[in-house]
């Protein structure tokens, strides 16, 4: 497209696509944005497309192009930095034109006769837009700034580069919006004046160095596709086994057995060492485990399993929990709450005697275990029917489907339900009365008066 | 068939093929289902559901009846207006059902107490009996008063709408409300019994 032939539309559209260009992937490169503007024709030059960094090699021929012939005068706003994140940060480009600061720049783009952007243009060094010109057009710069440039006189026949330098925000105390605003203003000075002077004129508003360099990592880095960020999975620890003949015909696994001997001291987590199983014993219809802690403690599973004539089906129940210490034994029962069916295994998240207790402590006629505790999270046991290997059969769980709310607001809302599908039934069944209707006979009248 | 013997049949179909179905597929889960609904709910809940059905249900029998008794009055004494005062008492049976239901709604109600326990050991047996009686209690009453304010209601419609025609009639047809009206006594004597047994707390 040929930068003359630019309708004002389409460089709003470039400007607008200049505002929205995202930075290309690839390796950290600065890029600076180049706004080149002529009162002449510039030489024709497709728009970039957006995102694209225009590489140096680029941006140097199409200088060298634009200043081979003839007498230029080269006006270069040279700010300390400017990037393209200014223009959307300042540009009011979300709607709020008001906040734009960048008036006299944009109107000058718009105004003049052509006109061609580099979004981002490879940034060399802070000297190489400047040497480059130098070097084209042969003749070193003047710098100026408006107050001097009103007594200046310009010499159209021979080229001219005046540079004229804008200050960034860094290091000033007044902020970065009436920084830029004070610069457009010099920008919008300097054109005016050239304009009174009748000087055809091109522009270049780049800067030194880019104000924000955000460096991209390679995506080669990364593998390719999305990846669930999920924390690694700690390794779970075997159950106990009880092995009969090779396969394992008790299993227990608890992530803690917290056994406490009295009130002071703090609870033993048994489940960290590793227990001895060898006095335990495993037959059809009773199976019990013996835990022996080297530390002393020995923790007995005392589990049954029969036939229910009213279920017609085997239950194991695990009945006692024995804890002995150093020649004390406390025993513990498990109500008929720790019960599963005979081909499952019981899991429960916590089996202890003490809060919502589902082992009863039977102690209470020796004082020294009356205070013994136990506390098993997370627990899951199976005394019967290991059959396959070393998998817990399904676990028969101590938690129910519904809770118990969930069972009493079910039982109320449908009692509640049922009542007022019940009224409206009778409303809808509801009859005025119809005996004595007499479509033949004379009307009710109802005198108006008394 | 109209359309509301079609739905209230096909739900309750469903509803049982349901549990039936499940329960044949999975035992676990009807077992399960039934036993942890009766052990999971508190004795609370069925206590005073029975309470609220008690007076409820005997508000419905007595306004049903007294609404029917009552557009017969009004109706035959516009041209026979000897019947009103002595009708009246056909008014009053169908008020006695109302005044059993909230006699026993407050004499079940009073049998609730506190008790500490969130497990079903630690509940207790004797609890969970009382829930359930009280319920049991509640239901039977409400019921039975439903039933015999609507018996004592039309029987007396039809008591006023012959007294106004032989003045005669009236004391035979009374006889019949009698009869009616000892059934709501029954249910009262049932429930009463229902709860004698009953004592919650720890």
């Amino acid at each position: 497209m040929e930068a003359s032939k630019c309708s004002s539309k389409v460089q709003l559209l470039a400007f607008i696509s200049f505002f929205f260009a995202f930075l290309a992937t690839g390796s950290c490169s600065a890029q600076v944005p180049l706004l080149i503007w002529s009162s002449d024709s510039l030489p024709p030059l497709a728009s970039p497309a957006a995102g694209h960094i225009t590489s140096s090699d680029q941006w140097t021929a199409y200088l060298t192009s634009t200043f081979s012939s003839g007498s230029h005068t080269v006006l270069l706003f040279l700010q300390d930095k400017l990037s393209k994140d200014d223009f959307t940060v300042f540009g009011g480009v979300f709607g709020n034109k008001q906040d734009n600061v960048f008036h006299n720049l944009e109107a000058a783009l718009q105004s003049a006769s052509s006109s061609v952007i580099f979004q981002a243009s490879e940034w060399l060094g802070s000297s190489a837009i400047l040497a480059l010109l130098q070097d084209k057009l042969d003749v070193s710069p003047l710098h100026v700034d408006p107050d001097t440039l009103a007594e200046l006189s310009i010499n159209t026949s021979v080229n001219n580069l005046l540079v004229i330098s804008l200050p960034y925000c860094t290091g000033l105390h007044k902020p970065c919006k009436d920084i830029l605003h004070g610069n457009d203003e010099i920008i919008g000075k300097v054109l005016s004046m050239v304009k009174a002077k009748n000087i055809p004129y091109t522009a270049i508003y780049t800067g030194l160095q880019p104000s924000r360099v955000i460096s991209e990592s390679s995506v080669l880095n990364q593998p390719a596709g999305r990846s669930l960020l999920q924390a690694p999975v700690p390794d779970v620890k075997p159950p106990i086994m009880f092995n009969v003949s090779g396969n394992p015909c008790i299993m227990l696994w608890a992530q803690n057995l917290n056994v406490s001997i009295s009130g002071t001291l703090p609870w033993v987590d048994l489940a960290t060492e590793t227990p001895s199983v060898t006095k335990s014993r495993c037959s059809s219809n009773s199976s019990l485990l013996v835990l022996s802690y080297t530390s002393g403690y020995t923790l007995s599973f005392y589990m049954s399993q029969r036939f229910y004539p009213g279920s017609a089906r085997n239950w194991f129940t695990l009945d006692m929990v024995q804890l002995q210490y150093k020649d004390l034994t406390g025993v513990f029962l498990g109500s008929r709450d720790i019960s599963a069916p005979a081909e499952y295994s019981y899991h429960c998240s916590f089996v202890s005697s003490v809060e919502e207790p589902l082992l009863v402590p039977n102690n209470s006629d020796n004082k020294n275990t009356s205070q013994w505790m136990l506390n098993f999270v997370d627990f899951q046991i199976q005394g019967f029917g290991l059959a396959n290997g070393t998998n817990f059969s399904y676990a028969s769980d101590c938690a129910g489907f519904f809770s118990p709310g969930i069972w009493m607001g079910l039982v109320t809302g449908l009692i509640m339900l049922l009542i007022l599908v019940y009224g409206l039934h009778m409303i809808t069944h509801l009859n005025t009365m119809d005996r004595f209707d007499d479509p033949n006979g004379p009307l009710i009248s109802v005198p108006q008066t008394e | 068939m109209n359309g509301h013997a079609i739905l209230y049949t096909g739900v309750t179909l469903a509803f049982w093929s349901t549990i039936t179905i499940i329960g044949k597929i999975s035992f676990y889960f009807l077992y399960f289902f039934a036993c942890r609904f009766l052990l999971e709910t508190s004795p609370f809940m069925w206590a005073l559901l029975g309470v609220g059905l008690a007076i409820s249900l005997s508000v419905v029998g007595a306004a049903w009846g007294i609404y029917i008794t009552g557009s017969s009055i009004i109706g035959g004494g516009v041209k026979a207006p000897r019947i009103k005062t002595k009708n009246l008492v056909s008014i009053i049976f169908c008020e006695a059902v109302a005044i059993y239901g909230i006699i026993m709604a407050i004499v079940i109600s009073n049998m609730a107490e506190r008790f500490t326990g969130t497990t079903p050991e630690t509940i207790g047996a004797r609890n969970y009996q009382a829930g359930y009686s009280m319920f049991g209690a509640g239901l039977t009453v409400g019921f039975s008063n439903l039933f015999c304010g609507i018996c004592v209601g039309i029987v007396g419609s039809g008591a006023a709408l012959a007294d106004a025609q032989n003045a005669s009639l009236f004391v035979k047809i009374l006889i019949v409300e009698i009869f009616g009206s000892a059934i709501g006594l029954f249910g009262v004597i049932v429930a009463i019994l229902q709860t004698s047994k009953v004592k919650m707390g720890n």
